[in-house]
């Protein structure tokens, strides 16, 4: 967040290339771009897959694997190959639904979850999201032989502004111009409104591998109108295949299985699962132990899930003013809408046959790139306009910590809000602002986005500044915050530090580290390594050099410095084995000069205390 | 100051057609949103985003009919959405009394986990709140063929303060309903 909006700035001049539409999945996803008037998914993994697994692998020699790949390496090394990492988006360490996820190495400090990873530093949500979306648009690149640079991308309608906002950093990161983050439904019900031409009130309930949504949505005049939107960002069929597991464990008397373990059972019970989608008894082997499953076990385990999805419904239903037989459809999306007992579910609480007659894993891929195509292709911008809304109420956090909400949820986007603020202190200059996004009373149980100071505030007695703080939430639904005083009409300078996700300043850093534009990547970012080493090792060559001089002998100063020359010469080349080989040798020729300053190091240590300590 | 009257060009008045509402803002959207602007424009840009939102507001606004009862009360001054708002304390005294009343019984219907009577109290509260907001729009169409009267300003205000109450009174029996539901 910052104080000078989001609004997306376009540069004519750049050349476009193709654009696509993004479904960034839990457990897939896809790229999609219209051709010849058609939206069409493009292959994207082994055996011309269009699903790209969701699955990144960091490698102990720093190379960075995705896709099915990736999700093969998974049950060798579980804390190095990350999965359903859009769980852990705009989610900071100590959130509670962080520590259900499982099995992975946090790294400690900071407020953005950082899994420990081989291969160097620690990884953020937003750079292995980064890393699925940048190999969805080389993959896409090597399909059209052209370049990828602009990209619609899906976020669950459920997403909060930390969520959106981490899964923009992602494109950025991967080098691609976000024309706008699309609710997933709402790109479901384009993909369907476009082709079939219709008019009226839809429903589209996706359930995917980690995230359920709702949205209710009305199609008129060329205006695709969301009229609610609900949803759960931590229920999908990944908690299927969680159910399945927990009994399979149980069942085997294994009390605290190992994260391998975990993943092992957890892959046998998707495939069970997905078996269970035409058979009515599937066997399941886990560790050369064979089990039964029938689907009538595992419809009563998912039941209390799919039972969840109900009640959101029913709120969305209601805050659209719409009972279940008004709507003119119901259209399913994700994977998971293929479990028998979710159609039936669905067909029950909807009171009619739910449309599945686009494949329900391409449907939000498919819709996103025809929606990148009306944002870029003048021809085609009179043909549908989409207003959407924002999923969560926003607020502040008043007195007490009460939240005092200021733009209800489900407002149609663009919108904003202003409140007045006053100062309680003669001569007060500043005052501090906290925004929370949520739906309930108390601040604390609400999700805090951010939290600001109104500085450079005129000097007043108290209760005389009146500070007008504007709320504006983009197309995209993200929020920007600007202020003005009105007595004297001066803009107020607004830090904003959001409570989770990364800072401007973080996103810039990865941006430069990342090196997108880099030919081979993994070189790049193995040079990048090896020239961060070596500013590092020089640094303290020239200090020890400098400090204990002393301790130098005879030719010694000459050769460490002629190693170190080496160093800084192969540093600015591109060769990383280069730079290495040149650590290498600074290494040997300061060994013993090096040995000998630990050595007096340790002897100052330790004549400075008594021998009683020790 | 541009009112929400005015991005729609419609009188300042309680009575509004909503389907013609509804049909204007779609064409009022294709022209104004951010979307229809071509990229690279970013100050058309801007003013579109700017537009827009005046737009989704001016229609959340009017499209219903308690939110337009209340806009127009704060064109005649009297803002009941803000939380300091004098004319909230200066409820007349049955109102008061009825407030109590019903506070208690829900208190009561809740503590006891009885959905239905809360329901029927819903039910009740619902006909009374049609009544006050008739009355509300009563007084504010006497007010815009009138001018400012302190005393139809008054008479406005007492009734939307009255719906305003029973609005979240009906919103608690929602959440306990969904409580109970759940």
């Amino acid at each position: 967040m910052s104080n000078n909006g989001y609004l997306q700035i376009h540069d004519p001049l750049k050349p476009k290339g193709h654009v696509v539409g993004i479904d960034l999945g839990t457990t897939h996803s896809l790229v999609a771009s219209v051709t010849q008037g058609k939206p069409r998914c493009v292959p994207v993994d082994e055996g011309d897959s269009l699903l790209l697994p969701s699955v990144v692998h960091y490698g102990k020699d720093g190379g960075v694997v995705v896709g099915a790949r990736a999700r093969k390496l998974a049950a060798e090394a579980p804390t190095d190959t990350i999965v359903s990492v859009k769980r852990f988006m705009g989610r900071s360490p100590d959130d509670p639904e962080t520590r259900k996820l499982g099995h992975y190495a946090f790294a400690p400090g900071a407020n953005v979850v950082r899994f420990d990873v081989a291969g160097g530093q620690p990884v953020t949500p937003i750079e292995v999201s980064g890393e699925i979306l940048r190999a969805l648009k080389r993959r896409a690149e090597a399909h059209f032989s052209g370049k990828v640079e602009q990209a619609v991308i899906t976020v669950p309608a459920y997403f909060d502004d930390a969520q959106r906002q981490a899964t923009r950093d992602a494109g950025k990161l991967a080098g691609l111009e976000v024309l706008r983050l699309l609710n997933e439904p709402t790109a479901a019900a384009l993909a369907y409104g476009l082709d079939k031409g219709s008019q009226g009130m839809f429903a589209v309930y996706d359930l995917g591998g980690g995230t359920f949504d709702i949205s209710i949505l009305k199609l008129e005049d060329g205006v695709f109108e969301v009229k609610s939107t609900g949803g759960d960002s931590a229920l999908g069929g990944d908690d299927f295949d969680r159910a399945i597991a927990q009994h399979v464990l149980q069942k085997l008397g294994v009390e605290s299985p190992t994260p391998a373990r975990i993943a092992e059972v957890m892959v046998a019970a998707r495939r069970a699962k997905e078996a269970l989608t035409d058979a009515a008894e599937v066997t399941l082997s886990v560790e050369g132990h064979s089990q039964p499953l029938s689907r009538a076990d595992f419809e009563a385990w998912i039941q209390p899930l799919v039972a969840k999805t109900g009640a959101v419904c029913r709120r969305a239903l209601k805050d659209a003013g719409v009972a279940a037989g008004e709507l003119d459809g119901v259209i399913l999306v994700g994977g998971s809408t293929r479990v028998p007992a979710v159609r039936r579910f669905v067909a029950e609480l909807f009171g009619r046959e739910p449309l599945g007659d686009i494949d329900p894993d391409q449907v939000v891929a498919l819709g996103a790139a025809v929606q990148a195509s009306l944002l870029t292709d003048t021809d085609r911008q009179d043909e549908v306009l989409l207003l959407d809304v924002i999923p969560l109420s926003l607020g502040l956090e008043t007195m007490g910590g009460i939240t005092e909400k200021l733009i209800p949820r489900n407002s149609t986007i663009p919108t904003a809000a202003a409140q007045v603020f006053t100062t309680f202190k003669d001569g007060q200059t500043g005052l501090d602002v906290h925004v929370v996004q949520g739906e309930r009373e108390l601040v604390q149980d609400n999700r805090s986005l951010a939290r600001f100071t109104l500085s450079g505030i005129p000097s007043m007695a108290a209760g005389m500044a009146r500070v007008e703080v504007r709320f504006q939430v983009d197309a995209d639904g993200i929020l920007s915050v600007t202020a003005k005083e009105q007595t004297t009409g001066a803009a107020q300078a607004i830090t904003v530090k959001p409570s989770h996700g990364l800072t401007e300043e973080e996103i810039e850093k990865m941006l430069l580290d990342s090196i997108d534009f880099a030919e081979d990547d993994i070189q790049a970012r193995q040079l990048r390594e090896q020239q961060v080493d070596a500013e590092r090792v020089l640094a303290e060559a020239d200090r020890q050099l400098r400090e204990n001089a002393t301790l130098l002998e005879a030719g010694e100063r000459e050769a460490i410095q002629a190693a170190m020359a080496r160093v800084r010469e192969a540093a600015a080349g591109k060769d990383y084995l280069a730079v290495k080989e040149a650590l290498h040798a600074l290494d040997e020729a300061s060994r013993g000069f090096i040995e000998r300053v630990m050595n007096r190091a340790i002897t100052q240590v330790v004549s400075g205390h008594s021998v009683e300590e020790y | 100051m541009r009112t929400h009257f005015d991005v729609f060009g419609l009188p300042r008045s309680h009575a509004v057609d909503v389907p013609a509402l509804e049909k204007q803002y779609r064409e009022l959207s294709l022209q104004l949103h951010p979307d229809r602007v071509a990229p690279g424009n970013a100050k058309e840009r801007l003013a579109a985003v700017e537009g827009t939102t005046a737009l989704n507001e001016a229609f959340k606004t009017l499209k219903d009919p308690v939110r337009r009862a209340f806009y127009l009360l704060k064109l005649h001054g009297v803002d009941l959405d803000r939380e300091d708002a004098g004319a909230q304390k200066d409820m007349p005294l049955a109102f008061l009394e009825e407030v109590m009343e019903l506070r208690e019984a829900l208190d009561d219907a809740m503590a006891a986990k009885d959905l239905p009577r809360a329901q029927g109290m819903a039910k009740d509260v619902a006909v009374r709140k049609a009544a006050a907001l008739q009355e509300a729009v009563a007084a504010l169409g006497a007010l815009e063929g009138a001018g400012d009267s302190p005393d139809g300003v008054r008479k406005a205000s007492h009734a939307l303060g009255r719906v305003r109450y029973f609005t979240r009174f009906l919103e608690q029996v929602d959440a306990f309903e969904e409580e109970v539901l759940a």
